[in-house]
């Protein structure tokens, strides 16, 4: 075991290494500690493309390396490292995102002159490495520590800029809403210990381990609370998804991420494609043994996804700013992710998450471009025609739009339509909700390819609108690297998992990540998962002809939509054809009016009964103390008289109280004899 | 010898100041106090004990003699610590030290008078927690309240008489009630037992040698003894409905006396019942677990929606104490080793982190001279180091894992989740939760209103950084939560280890 992998938890540290400079002495480094944190990411960079090697040489790690609290007859509360495919391939990601969106920041933030730089690249370096280390975490509850650390650096990041009114609102309510997803998470916590005695993920008496032998009808040490087991782990399977739903902002907790947007755009990227929104789906992931037990869990994730899928879609239609575009899709994204997951499809969800971190990360970096060249005007309307002026980020930005829309051959078209593949053959299996789900999900495919292209065509095609689209800002070299980066990787990436590919020409053995997935612990493999899942899976026709339609059709969506933007909006003077939806715009403007109900919740329901409470504990509860003692020796009017404010009788007092209280016992000991 | 020591030199410490000139009682009682820190310091670090204190568990620096005869009952001088009265002595001294210094910027009247009492009253704590004799133990009780009636009385704000009253009435009648209860357990006990030394009672009454008295059977008493007590000390924990005294206590207190007051004085009421209740009688902790776990569940979230409510920030942090309190009950009652051993170190880190938090809302308030959400916006504009302290200060509280109050709940939660003592635990375990969520929206709410935002403030007064004086103890206190939140091992372990007696064997 030793080697490269006992140098993992550098990963992780270096980042906090980062934050630690960066916050004590930033200021008095060049570029607000932005090098010491490009150093840091780099390393961790370095070392996860290390470990990424090592892991595909078949070596795996999983060991316990501080004890946070021994339990003295009780259980030990631990931090450990498991490094697999799966870990070790989100390590990649996400370091590689880190490293980018710090390199991205020396252009937008420091070029720009933002001041408060080192609480900037504090944040940013702490960030990841909370993120770091949720990856890395081989129990539960580290995981929920660590997710609760990336939560807390969303706030500060969300927040960073203030002294506006804007962003600290924000910031309050991407923690609120991901806390109230967190409580469920914690209560599920709580729970897999009090069932199993044990939050490990990975090894023979890890949780989805036990679990699973209960289920199998083996005596073991686990306590269902009167429930069946099958029933009792659904219902902590659901507590844990709470947090999941949070972070990964599914409905109906999606609220916060949109406002998330007054963050700075680099912040924006980095989480949404590789930090925070990644850590939900990335938890389901990793724990995927244990949902795989459940299928009303799994059934129940599917639909939440394809729900929000297509409900996010369809507000990202008539979005005014290139950001809230972008948030909107993160959001049904996230939705294929869940989608595929609940759909019996581990390797395709891991697949679009690994793909969406690279198409997401370029899309807000081309966007923070387009920003810093629109003078912070993140108005479409206000854009127009920069294809020309900026070249570079006009096709980086084009080929993560395709693959976002899912076109093929870009990164998008190969994730997405593994999940939906999934989906459908475990649906055609006999399960109804999973099919609804794929009609929800297939549906958002064609919303996706319009709103993308609706955005690419208002921002780069056609005549400027503004006098800054006229003659933008240009950007330099530290913007424009990350995008072409990334670019390349959106283009190429789905290149990995070419399924359709295998299985309609018959190549055998291009589904390179599914092999990926396959390696490592027994327990924690896709070949298990696939044994698990309580699903059939049947096929229309042959597999071929499923595999076939199924692709056909996403992409025929896709074009479908995309070409409708074409249409609408690869004009010079484009107008606003989604004003004809009339008041469905308005609703879809609104975000169905779901933040209203949740305000409301907040201000409307909770602010009156804690006024209330008050009202009852300064007038009854108090009034009854008050009541009390006016009756009773100590009126006021008495008191009054021994507050004389000469501290000679307060002494005195103090003196005559103590010997009245020795007397008093002397008199009761007396009782005794 | 080491405790009687530490006691004696703050009693000393107190009365040197307390004639000391006004012009350095501040500095001279901080250094001062700095020898009980260190004394404390010292005994954790030479801590060699084991098992419960008052379950035959050897006893560190114990001292025990007979210190006087009443009747057929020996009085004893009898202290020592144990894996729960230990750390309890630590936070103590170190808080009252910071407690001290962040005085030296408020207080400008009376100030030596100020600085013995505030030592005066550090002595009377030390002894509380220390002593293991149940006379002693009430002198230090009863003592602790003096002080802090002039404490309040003398240095609060404008409506300072009736809190100070209000406090010392209210808390008083709670330990009759609770010194009645306590004498009719050893009356009960009749010849089983020698004396009052705590250990001597705890084992009697955990053995079944309790009779009945005064037209009680033994079961009975035992359980009006076990409800007298546990209505006395909740007073002082506090828990709802009986807390009323507490917000009005620290509105009117100057900042220190708050951060002694929540910091210190509310973990007596808890410690007390530790050692009390759920030590000497678990068959009836265990029997009234119901309205116990209930009580727990209500002051957590009854509490975090009266903190809600409040518009000055004081208040807010005072009602969350109720709340923060409340899931100590809830660990209590679970009787598991993470129950109980969380409930005692969320003592411990609820100690430092409201600390901290009064101390922030009190370094605000030396500058802008008010304390209204309202007042004031913006403010991290022209106070970014005492802005940033108060954010990790809140986060703090709101559970953020890696800082002390994450361990402390997660302890509880986590033990009293998985507690056998009644079918209904995890429901009241995860309603209490929920308090976890309030707590982070009305802190959030605060944090979003004063301190961020465009900067704007009505009064009269230069807004401008903090001086060291102040900022300094909120730095310390924050280390000392991540330091406890990273690594809470360093008194958890020993924590655990007095705590595992008392689930076992005598009734449970």
């Amino acid at each position: 075991m030793a080697g490269i992998l006992d140098f993992a938890p550098a990963i992780v540290l270096l980042p906090f290494v980062s934050f630690l400079v960066a916050l004590a002495v930033g200021d008095r480094l060049p570029k607000g500690g932005a090098l010491a944190g490009i150093a840091a990411t780099a390393g961790s960079l370095l070392l996860a493309a290390a470990t990424f090697l090592t892991v595909s040489g078949g070596q795996t790690y999983n060991a316990t390396i501080y004890t946070w609290a021994e339990g003295l007859n009780a259980v030990d509360l631990s931090f450990g490292l498991l490094i697999d495919p799966l870990s070790a391939m989100m390590l990649l990601i996400v370091t590689l995102i880190a490293f980018l969106v710090h390199v991205f920041s020396l252009g937008y933030m420091n070029d720009e002159g933002e001041t408060g730089l080192p609480r900037y690249y504090a944040g940013l370096g702490l960030f990841t490495a909370s993120m770091l280390g949720f990856v890395v975490a081989n129990n539960l509850l580290m995981a929920f520590m660590f997710f609760e650390l990336v939560g807390l650096c969303s706030y500060l990041l969300i927040g960073f800029h203030f002294r506006e009114p804007g962003p600290p609102s924000a910031a309050k309510k991407a923690f609120l809403v991901t806390r109230f997803g967190d409580y469920f998470f914690l209560v599920g916590v709580v729970a897999v210990f009090a069932t199993f005695g044990t939050a490990a993920f990975a090894g023979d008496g890890s949780f989805p381990v036990l679990a699973e032998a209960a289920l199998n009808g083996e005596a073991g040490s686990v306590t269902t609370f009167g429930f069946a087991p099958q029933t009792w782990f659904t219902i902590v399977g659901l507590l844990i998804l709470g947090g999941v739903i949070g972070k990964s902002a599914q409905f109906p907790l999606h609220t916060w991420l949109p406002d998330a947007m007054e963050g700075p755009t680099p912040v924006s990227a980095l989480i949404h494609a590789a930090t925070m929104v990644a850590a939900g789906v990335y938890l389901v992931a990793r724990m995927y043994g244990f949902y795989a037990l459940s299928p009303n869990a799994l059934a129940i994730i599917a639909f939440v996804g394809g729900f929000t899928a297509l409900f996010a879609a369809t507000m990202g239609v008539v979005k005014r700013e290139i950001k809230q575009v972008l948030a909107y899709s993160t959001i049904s994204q996230y939705g294929y992710m869940m989608l595929g997951l609940g759909g019996g499809g581990y390797v395709a969800a891991t697949f679009h998450l690994m793909t969406h971190a690279f198409f997401k990360a370029l899309l807000f970096l081309g966007a923070g471009s387009v920003i810093i060249a629109m003078h912070h005007n993140e108005n479409m309307w206000d854009m127009g025609g920069l294809k020309d002026k900026m070249p570079v980020t006009y096709y980086t930005f084009l080929s993560g739009s395709l693959a976002l829309a899912g076109i093929v051959p870009f990164a998008g078209f190969w994730s997405k339509d593994e999940v939906l593949y999934e989906t459908l053959i475990h649906g055609l299996g006999g399960n109804p909700i999973l099919l609804g789900a794929y009609a929800m999900g297939l549906l958002a495919v064609f919303f996706t390819g319009f709103y993308t292209f609706r955005m690419v065509f208002l921002t780069f095609h056609g005549n400027p609108r503004s006098q800054t689209a006229r003659d933008p800002h240009g950007v330099g070299w530290n913007v424009k690297a990350p995008l072409v980066v990334l670019g390349v990787l959106a283009a190429t990436a789905g290149l990995v998992n070419m399924v359709p590919v295998e299985k309609l020409l018959g190549i055998k053995g291009i589904d390179f990540l599914h092999q990926w997935l396959d390696g490592g612990y027994a327990s924690l493999t896709a070949h298990h998962y696939g044994e698990l899942i309580p699903y059939s899976s049947s096929y229309i026709g042959s597999e071929a002809t499923t595999v076939a339609l199924g692709a056909g059709i996403s992409l025929g969506l896709a074009l479908a939509g995309a070409g409708l933007a074409y249409l609408l909006y690869d004009v010079p003077e484009p107008i606003r054809h989604t004003d004809r939806l009339g008041r469905i715009k308005t609703l879809l403007y609104n975000n169905y009016y779901q933040d209203e109900y949740q305000v409301w919740l907040a201000n409307g329901v909770t602010r009156p009964v804690a006024r209330a409470a008050n009202k009852f504990d300064g007038g009854i509860v108090d009034g009854v103390v008050n009541g009390v003692s006016s009756v009773s020796l100590f009126s006021g009017s008495r008191i009054r008289r021994i507050q004389t404010g000469v501290v000679s009788n307060y002494a005195a007092l103090l003196t005559l109280g103590l010997t009245a209280l020795l007397v008093a016992f002397g008199l009761l000991g007396g009782w005794f004899v | 010898m080491i405790i009687e020591a530490l006691i004696a030199v703050t009693f000393l410490a107190a009365l040197v100041v307390f004639v000391a000139p006004d012009e350095y009682a501040g500095r001279l009682a901080a250094a001062l106090s700095a020898l009980p820190v260190l004394g404390s310091l010292w005994m954790w670090a030479q801590y060699d004990a084991s098992g419960n204190a008052l379950l035959g568990g050897s006893i560190a620096f114990e001292t025990d003699f007979v210190w006087l005869t009443l009747g057929s009952l020996d009085l004893h001088w009898f202290v020592g610590v144990d894996g729960i009265s230990l750390p309890l002595v630590v936070l103590t001294t170190i808080l009252s030290t910071l407690a001290i210094i962040s005085a030296w910027t408020p207080i400008s009247e009376r100030q030596s008078q100020f600085y013995g009492l505030m030592l005066f009253m550090e002595a009377n704590l030390l002894g509380v927690f220390t002593a293991l004799d149940f006379f002693a133990w009430f002198v230090f009780w009863e003592a602790v309240l003096v002080p802090m009636y002039f404490l309040i009385g003398v240095w609060g704000g404008p409506n300072r008489r009736y809190a100070a009253i209000k406090f010392f009435v209210y808390t008083n009648v709670a330990s009759l009630v609770m010194f009645i209860g306590f004498i009719a357990l050893v009356f009960g006990l009749g010849d089983s037992v020698s004396s009052m030394r705590l250990p001597e009672i705890a084992q009697a009454l955990r053995a079944g040698e309790l009779a009945g008295f005064a037209g009680l059977n033994a079961g009975m008493l035992k359980t009006v003894a076990f409800v007298a007590m546990f209505l006395g000390f909740a007073v002082k924990v506090p828990v709802a409905p009986l807390h009323t005294w507490l917000p009005d206590a620290h509105v009117e207190a100057p900042t220190p006396v708050s951060v002694m007051l929540a910091g210190v004085l509310l973990k007596m009421g808890t410690y007390a019942l530790l050692r009390f209740n759920f030590t000497m009688m678990p068959d009836v902790a265990t029997a009234l677990v119901v309205p116990i776990a209930g009580i727990a569940v209500i002051s957590v979230i009854y509490g975090a929606l009266l903190a809600l409510a409040q518009q000055d920030l004081k208040r807010i942090v005072a009602y969350s104490s109720v709340s923060s309190m409340g899931y100590v009950i809830l660990g209590l009652v679970a009787y598991t080793t993470y129950g109980v051993g969380g409930a005692t170190f969320q003592m411990i880190a609820h100690g430092l982190i409201s600390g901290l938090m009064f101390m922030a809302v009190g370094v605000i308030y030396n500058t802008t001279h008010t304390r209204m959400v309202g007042d004031m916006s913006g403010i991290a504009d022209r106070m970014p180091v005492t802005a940033g302290i108060f954010v990790a200060g809140a986060f703090g509280y709101m559970g953020l894992p890696l800082m002390a109050g994450f361990a402390g709940e997660f302890f509880i939660f986590k033990g009293s989740f998985a507690s056998t003592v009644h079918s209904g635990m995890p429901l009241f375990t995860a309603a209490a939760m929920f308090g976890i969520v309030i707590v982070a929206g009305y802190l959030l709410f605060a944090m979003q209103r004063t301190l961020f935002g465009p900067f704007s403030f009505d009064g009269d007064y230069e807004i401008t950084t903090a001086p060291m004086q102040d900022v300094a103890p909120l730095a310390v206190l924050l280390l000392l939560v991540i330091v406890l939140g990273v690594a809470p091992d360093l008194f958890f372990g020993m924590i655990q280890d007095a705590v595992n007696p008392i689930l076992t064997g005598g009734g449970l």
